[in-house]
């Protein structure tokens, strides 16, 4: 008898969540319109599987891409504009969870020698696109003839996705590094955001020291898993861990010395903290209000205003360096698109990116509501020059930060990039925690560069 | 002929065995019938499982990005290569230290629990068995994270003592070697141990109740009993946990994933994470190398399930 219930109510909890995943597809559409567009893509992500990529017809064109928030907004800008051109144009935007996912669909149809996987573009960060260039040349199509004013586009991050002399991508985002400070802390210690700039890393420890005490702050955090500290800071002084893309300088670097004692110093102080985790550096030392500085690629920006109370109390300005006396510029992250080879419309694709992205004459209405809908600061020096750019922003007390981001933008040195670059990224992590650990600088600087190089010869062979 | 192809044989199948001699009996028919049905199986184990594994092997024995790959010269470099990889090698240290501190440990709480919920008296055995089972429906990287916001600088483990001013600072768990190693082994042995418990658990039901009246009968106290009667009946459930959870530890991923991400400076990286990060992890594939070290895996889990075995067999 028991058994007998048992089966009946299976079966019936079968049957209902049969009903259910039936009666439930036709219902979504019914939506009403405004929420309708949200549901409606939802929908056709679920629906659609990822081998969706095809574009029909001559209008339309597919892209992967990552960040709902940031990325995807900007697109559909780009999409808005491009309709001035073709009226028919359609963008179709296949979201991605995170940049990996791009990565292994190009890794993926490299292998298998088939690009007709992967969509006509995709978004691609910056750091890792001279290597999948160079190991996998046929994937993608270069933008030389797209009619691209390359002298409009920020230097440093165009010299990414230029890659033996041809260019490749057409530029998203702007990964310029800004310090940003929380102003009614330093000014408890009586220091000004000009006391900031412009200083020497000995002099910032020394506030530093001084604001933990006071305050309890720390000054600085990093997601100490995956470390961009000492690259920006190297790159406002002017450097590189490289000399070219496969031999690194670490030993003999006076300057990359001097940063990680400066990084281990003020991670011993508490001045500096390394969370274990992107997780723990988004969400417990930012919005978790550990922190009175933030310096990371500007990206950070909507994670630093998620804290509704600490409106009007940062400011934002250049980066320190070693020897101080000067502003310190450099740039993290950010990525770019690319055409790749599965693309049977190039010269659609080509006009689509120059138009928008490009600098083209839809740069401005691009960029312009990428700001507005994401937060996508431009590199595009024309565009940048845009009302909506002089605006000042309430939660930086009145300061017209995109606009000072794009001028800190053209000073951004250009460095030697590498395709190791975060193989060496990694290695630097483990330095940093072995010397904080009470390990021997020099040995420590001479083993990452042996390991580097033994990664290097490995995937050279 | 009729008899057998009125149960319901697919036609193909009826065509192919019409076309033998009549003067076949019926058992080589149905040999061969048999033999199809196996083919079937066989060939799609064949394609989707040696297959790959052949071709594995043939690629762990290539360089060069996953679009262009070539013979490695000379053909055994990512084999050489892995000896003088640093981060291999420590990664190999740390799977052995998992291996080593944490099977033991589990197996022994395993068998005590399985022991203690066996026991006839005990009231409520179903909810206690079930809560100690529990763990395991629990998908691996759900519960990496649970312990990972659990032992992280502000999380639960840290507040508690810090509110009742047991400890002045938070301990950074996730961020030091040591503590780091410990919150994967403990979040093993709260993982699988409910698993193991319950082979053991079948295992002591099997064994007769009459045994231990007569051990009782003897005077064998307790501890005795457990000694010479159920860790001598269990042998083979023992072997079969110990080959299990060497197996799953030397390819343990999951926790060193989502739990530590292999740090603080790679001390908690597993061998199948370090193999994953060069296949997938950083930039560009380095499949040969990745397969390479996953062959190496593939021998050591050989030899030390061919060690159990041995010392295992207790047959002359």
């Amino acid at each position: 008898m028991k058994r007998k219930i048992l089966s009946i109510l299976l079966a019936g909890a079968m049957a209902a969540t049969m009903l259910t995943a039936c009666g439930g597809a036709p219902a979504a559409p019914a939506a009403d319109a405004g929420a309708g567009e949200e549901a409606a893509a939802a929908e056709e992500e679920a629906a659609a599987p990822a081998a969706d990529v095809a574009s029909e017809g001559e209008h339309e064109l597919s892209v992967y891409a990552w960040d709902a928030n940031f990325n995807i907004p900007a697109l559909q800008a780009a999409e808005a504009a491009y309709k001035a051109v073709d009226p028919d144009f359609t963008l179709n935007i296949i979201t991605q969870s995170g940049s990996q996912d791009v990565e292994q669909a190009v890794t993926l149809a490299a292998s298998a020698g088939d690009y007709s996987s992967l969509p006509d573009i995709v978004l691609f960060q910056d750091h890792y696109i001279q290597r999948f260039v160079a190991d996998y040349p046929d994937a993608w199509q270069d933008l030389e003839d797209a009619g691209i004013d390359w002298t409009n586009l920020g230097a440093e991050k165009i010299s990414y996705s230029t890659i033996n002399g041809k260019h490749y991508g057409a530029p998203v985002d702007n990964g310029t590094a800004v310090f940003a400070y929380r102003t009614d802390v330093l000014e408890e210690c009586g220091y000004t955001i000009d006391d900031v700039t412009s200083i020497s890393w000995e002099k910032w420890l020394e506030i530093a020291r001084e604001v933990k005490e006071k305050t309890g702050y720390a000054m600085l955090s990093m997601d100490h898993s995956g470390d961009d500290l000492p690259y920006m800071m190297l790159q406002a002084e002017g450097l590189s861990q490289w000399k070219d893309n496969t031999t690194p300088v670490l030993v003999g670097n006076d300057a990359f010395k001097s940063i990680i004692e400066v990084i281990v110093e003020g991670a011993n102080d508490g001045t500096i903290i390394l969370a274990n985790s992107w997780g723990d550096y988004t969400d417990q030392t930012i919005i978790g209000n550990q922190v009175a500085g933030v310096m990371n690629g500007n990206w950070i920006i909507p994670t630093i205003e998620q804290v509704d109370e600490n409106s009007g109390k940062w400011a934002i300005t250049t980066l320190p360096t070693l020897e101080g006396g000067k502003e310190g510029y450099a740039s993290n992250g950010g990525s770019s698109l690319y055409i790749t080879a599965n693309c049977s419309k190039p010269e659609l694709a080509r006009d689509f990116l120059a138009y928008t992205f490009g600098g083209g004459d839809g740069a401005i209405e691009t960029y312009d509501a990428a700001l507005k809908n994401g937060g996508v600061i431009t590199c595009c020096i024309s565009a940048g020059k845009s009302d909506v750019y002089q605006e000042g922003v309430e939660y930086f007390n009145g300061q017209a930060i995109y606009a000072d981001i794009v001028e800190m933008g053209s000073h951004v040195p250009v460095i030697q990039q590498s395709d190791f670059h975060y193989n060496l990224r990694t290695l630097i992590n483990t330095l940093i925690t072995n010397v904080q650990n009470g390990a021997d600088i020099d040995s420590e600087i001479q083993s990452a560069q042996d390991q580097i190089e033994f990664e290097i010869a490995g995937s050279t062979n | 002929m009729r008899g057998t192809g009125s149960s319901g044989f697919p036609y193909l199948l009826k065509g192919v065995i019409s076309l033998t001699k009549k003067a076949r009996s019926i058992s080589a028919k149905q040999k061969r019938a048999g033999w199809l049905f196996l083919l079937v199986a066989s060939v799609m184990i064949f394609i989707f499982s040696f297959y790959p594994m052949i071709s594995a092997l043939f690629m762990s024995l290539k360089t060069g990005s996953a679009a262009n790959m070539k013979w490695a010269d000379p053909v055994t470099f990512n084999y050489s290569r892995m000896f003088q990889d640093k981060t291999f090698m420590k990664s190999v240290g740390n799977t052995f230290l998992y291996l080593i501190i944490q099977v033991p440990i589990m197996l022994i709480l395993a068998i005590l629990l399985a022991q203690l919920l066996n026991n006839k008296d005990l009231k409520f055995k179903g909810f206690f068995r079930t809560c100690v089972f529990l763990p395991c429906a629990i998908s691996l990287v759900s519960y990496a994270l649970i312990f990972r916001s659990l032992f992280a600088t502000q999380g639960l483990v840290n507040m508690i003592p810090t509110n009742l001013h047991l400890i002045d600072e938070n301990i950074n768990w996730l961020g030091q070697t040591g503590t780091a190693r410990f919150v994967i082994i403990f979040a093993l042995v709260w993982r699988w141990t409910g698993y193991n418990m319950v082979f053991f658990l079948a295992g002591l039901q099997n064994i007769e109740y009459s045994v231990y009246e007569a051990a009782k009968i003897d005077g064998a106290t307790g501890w005795k009993t457990f000694w010479y009667i159920t860790v001598p009946l269990l042998r083979p459930v023992i072997i079969m946990t110990f080959i299990m959870s060497i197996n799953g530890t030397l390819q343990l991923f999951d926790e060193s994933v989502n739990l530590t991400n292999g740090g603080p400076a790679n001390t908690t990286i597993t061998m199948s994470h370090y193999i994953y990060n060069n296949a997938f992890g950083v930039g560009v594939a380095n499949f040969g190398y990745a397969s390479a070290m996953s062959f190496f895996v593939l021998i050591l889990v050989a030899i030390l399930a061919a060690i159990n075995l041995k010392v295992g067999d207790t047959r002359d």
